[in-house]
C-alpha cells in the first residue's frame, strides 16, 4: 500500500516536471505581453525585412515582429484558458451523469449527442456574427462549443473507477468518499485529464485561429490569426514573404510543440502505468 | 465489429433523427432570439444603413409587419417557424433576392467542392494508411507518417491560402478565385473543364484536412490487420499488390471508415467556409460570411438554417447507409 502510494507520488511528480515547465512557459509567453512595446502604425508602410524592422511592417506601418509578439500571448492565453473551461465543465457533466440518477445521465447525454451533429463552426459563426467578440468572449465561445466532445470518454472513465474495487475496499476500512476521492479517483483519472486538455488545446487553437481569419473576432485584438487575414491582401507582389509566412509559421510551431508536449506527456504516463506494481 | 439486432439499430437510427430535428428547432430559436437580443431592431439597422430612403411611421410599421417584427415575441416566433417550415427564409435587401433563390445558387458549388473532396480524400487517405501500416515503421511508414504530422499541426485555412499562393500567384497555372470565368465557354466540354480548373485547388484544400484523419485511422487499423494470422497466411501464399490492399485490408476497414464518414461530413462543411473564403468561390459559405460582413442578417439566418438542414440530412443518410451495409456485411 505505502509503496504503491509512493510509486504513485513519484510518477506524478515527474510527469508533473513537464506539466511545470510548460506552465512556466506559458507564464512566460503571457509575460512578453507586457515588456514588448507598443504596436504604434508609422509612415514606412510595407518595408521589408530590415535593420529597422527584423520582420518589416504592414500596409500601415506595424512592425510584424512586435505584431507577433503581441499575438502570442492572446493566442496562448485563449487556446489555454478555452481548454481548460471546457475540461472543467466536461468533468462535471460527466462526474453528474455518472453519480447521478438515470434522469439525469439521460439528459446530460442526450444534449451531448445533440451538441455532436452540429457544426461548431455554424454555432461559432452565428454567436461571433452577433457580438464579435474579445478575448472573453472568443474563450467562452470555444469552450461552449467543444465541451460536449470530452464527456462521454469522462464519464466511461468515471464509471470504472468508482466500481473499481480499491475504492470498494476502502470504503469497506470506512474511508469517507473525499478520501477515496483524493487518493484513488483523482490519481486514476488524471492522465486522461491531461492528455484531454492538450488535445482541446489544440482544437482551440485552431478554432480561435478560424475565427480569428475570418475575421469575426474585435478587429482590435491581435492574434496569428488575424495577422494572416490581414495579409491575404499582399499575396500579389513580395510582401506576403514578410507577412504571411510569421504567423503562420508561429501558428504552425505552437501547434508541434503543444503535439509533441501531449505524446511525451502519454509515454510518461503509459511508463508509469506499466512501472507501478 | 459485433452487429447488434436490426430493432435496436433500427431504434439508434430514430434517436439519431430525432435529435436531429431538435437540433435544428434549436437552431431556429437560436436564428430567432440572437438578433433580437441585440441592442437596436433589425428595422432600424437596416434602415440606418445607406440602402433605404426616409421611411414615414406609418410606412415604417407596415415593412416592419412585413418583415415579420410586429406584435409580442410569440406571434413573432410563431411566423417565423411558419415560414421557415414553408420554405420562406425571407429576403435579403442586399443581394435584392429571396434568401432561398441565393441559396439555390449557392448550393451546387459547395456540393461540387465536397462530392469532389469526399472520393480524393478516401483514396489518397485510406490508401497511403494502409501502405504504411501495412509493414510498419518501414521507410515509407516515417515519412508518410511525419508528413502527416506536421499537416495535422497547420489549421485548415492554411494549407487552402499556401495552394492559392503556390499554384495561382507564384506559379500561376490555375485560376486565383471563382467558379467559372467572368464570361464563361459557350461549349458545354469547354466549359466543364474550366469549371474543374476552378474547382481542384479548393478540393485539394478541403481534401487535405481530412486525408491526414483517414490516413492515420487506415493506419492504425491496417497495423493491427497486419498481426492478424489470416493476412500472415495470406502472404504465405503469396498474395501480394492490390488484392493484398483492397481484398485484404480494404474490406476490413470498411465498417471504420463509414462509422467515421458522418462525422467527417460535418467537418468538412465546417472546413468549406475557410475555402471558400480563401478561393472566393460563389458556395453557400462564401455567401454566409458575405452576410455577416454586410449585417445582413435575414441571409445569415437563411444560409446557417440551409447549411444545417443539408449537414443533418447528409450525415444521418450517411448513418443510415453504414448500418445497412454493416447488415450485410
Amino acid at each position: 500500500m505505502t509503496d504503491q502510494i509512493r510509486y504513485g507520488a513519484a510518477g506524478f511528480r515527474r510527469r508533473n516536471g513537464l506539466a511545470l515547465g510548460s506552465a512556466a512557459a506559458v507564464f512566460g509567453v503571457m509575460a512578453v505581453g507586457l515588456v514588448v512595446p507598443p504596436y504604434r502604425t508609422g509612415r514606412d508602410v510595407l518595408q521589408p525585412p530590415g535593420p529597422e524592422h527584423w520582420l518589416g511592417t504592414n500596409d500601415i506601418g506595424q512592425d510584424v515582429l512586435i505584431g507577433l509578439m503581441h499575438a502570442m500571448p492572446n493566442t496562448v492565453f485563449i487556446a489555454v484558458s478555452a481548454a481548460l473551461i471546457s475540461l472543467a465543465a466536461a468533468t462535471t457533466f460527466a462526474c453528474l451523469a455518472a453519480i447521478g440518477g438515470t434522469l439525469v445521465a439521460t439528459a446530460v447525454l442526450r444534449t451531448v449527442d445533440i451538441l455532436q451533429v452540429i457544426p461548431s463552426i455554424l454555432l461559432l459563426l452565428l454567436f461571433a456574427a452577433w457580438l464579435q467578440p474579445g478575448i472573453a468572449g472568443i474563450v467562452l465561445l470555444l469552450a461552449l462549443t467543444t465541451w460536449h466532445e470530452d464527456v462521454r470518454v469522462l464519464r466511461a472513465i468515471v464509471l470504472r473507477e468508482l466500481t473499481r474495487e480499491n475504492v470498494r475496499y476502502a470504503r469497506h476500512m470506512g474511508a469517507g468518499w473525499s478520501y477515496c476521492v483524493t487518493h484513488h479517483i483523482v490519481p486514476a483519472v488524471w492522465p486522461t485529464l491531461v492528455g484531454l486538455y492538450v488535445q482541446n488545446i489544440r482544437q482551440a487553437v485552431m478554432k480561435a485561429a478560424g475565427i480569428a481569419f475570418l475575421g469575426l473576432t474585435d478587429p482590435r485584438l491581435t492574434t496569428w490569426g488575424s495577422m494572416m487575414q490581414d495579409s491575404l491582401d499582399h499575396l500579389h507582389g513580395d510582401a506576403w514573404r514578410w507577412l504571411l509566412l510569421p504567423p503562420a509559421l508561429s501558428l504552425s510551431l505552437f501547434l508541434l510543440i503543444v503535439l509533441a508536449v501531449g505524446q511525451r506527456l502519454e509515454r510518461q504516463t503509459m511508463a508509469g502505468a506499466t512501472a507501478r506494481p | 465489429m459485433k452487429s447488434p439486432d436490426p430493432s435496436r439499430r433500427r431504434a439508434g437510427l430514430i434517436y439519431d433523427l430525432v435529435n436531429r430535428v431538435i437540433v435544428f428547432f434549436l437552431l431556429v430559436v437560436l436564428t430567432f432570439a440572437l438578433p433580437r437580443l441585440m441592442p437596436g431592431d433589425p428595422l432600424s439597422l437596416l434602415l440606418s444603413s445607406d440602402v433605404t430612403r426616409e421611411l414615414t411611421a406609418a410606412e415604417a410599421e407596415a415593412l416592419r409587419q412585413d418583415m415579420g417584427l410586429g406584435g409580442s415575441w410569440a406571434d413573432q416566433f410563431l411566423t417565423y417557424c411558419r415560414a421557415v417550415l414553408s420554405g420562406d427564409l425571407g429576403y435579403s435587401f442586399h443581394h435584392a433576392a429571396p434568401v432561398s433563390q441565393l441559396l439555390a445558387t449557392a448550393l451546387p458549388w459547395t456540393g461540387l467542392l465536397v462530392l469532389g473532396a469526399i472520393p480524393l480524400y478516401l483514396i489518397v487517405g485510406v490508401l497511403a494508411g494502409i501502405e504504411a501500416g501495412r509493414v510498419p515503421h518501414r521507410r515509407f511508414d516515417r515519412i508518410a507518417t511525419g508528413a502527416m504530422t506536421v499537416l495535422a499541426s497547420l489549421p485548415p485555412f492554411t494549407v487552402a491560402v499556401f495552394l492559392l499562393l503556390i499554384f495561382a500567384v507564384l506559379w500561376p497555372v490555375l485560376p486565383l478565385g471563382g467558379a467559372q470565368p467572368i464570361f464563361p465557354a459557350e461549349a458545354p466540354l469547354a466549359r466543364s473543364v474550366e469549371i474543374l480548373r476552378h474547382a481542384l485547388l479548393p478540393t485539394v484544400a478541403l481534401a487535405v484536412h481530412e486525408i491526414v484523419r483517414f490516413y492515420l485511422l487506415s493506419r492504425g487499423e491496417a497495423v493491427a490487420l497486419s498481426a492478424r494470422p489470416f493476412l500472415i497466411n495470406a502472404r504465405a501464399r503469396g498474395i501480394s499488390g492490390w488484392r493484398e490492399r483492397i481484398d485484404y485490408y480494404g474490406r476490413n476497414l470498411l465498417p471504420v471508415i463509414l462509422a467515421r464518414m458522418s462525422d467527417s461530413i460535418t467537418v468538412l462543411i465546417g472546413a468549406v467556409l475557410y475555402v471558400e473564403v480563401v478561393f472566393s468561390y460563389p458556395g453557400i459559405g462564401h455567401l454566409n460570411l458575405g452576410a455577416i460582413m454586410d449585417r445582413d442578417y435575414t441571409l445569415l439566418q437563411g444560409a446557417v438554417l440551409g447549411l444545417s438542414v443539408l449537414v443533418l440530412s447528409l450525415n444521418w443518410l450517411i448513418d443510415v447507409a453504414a448500418a445497412l451495409l454493416a447488415r450485410r456485411g
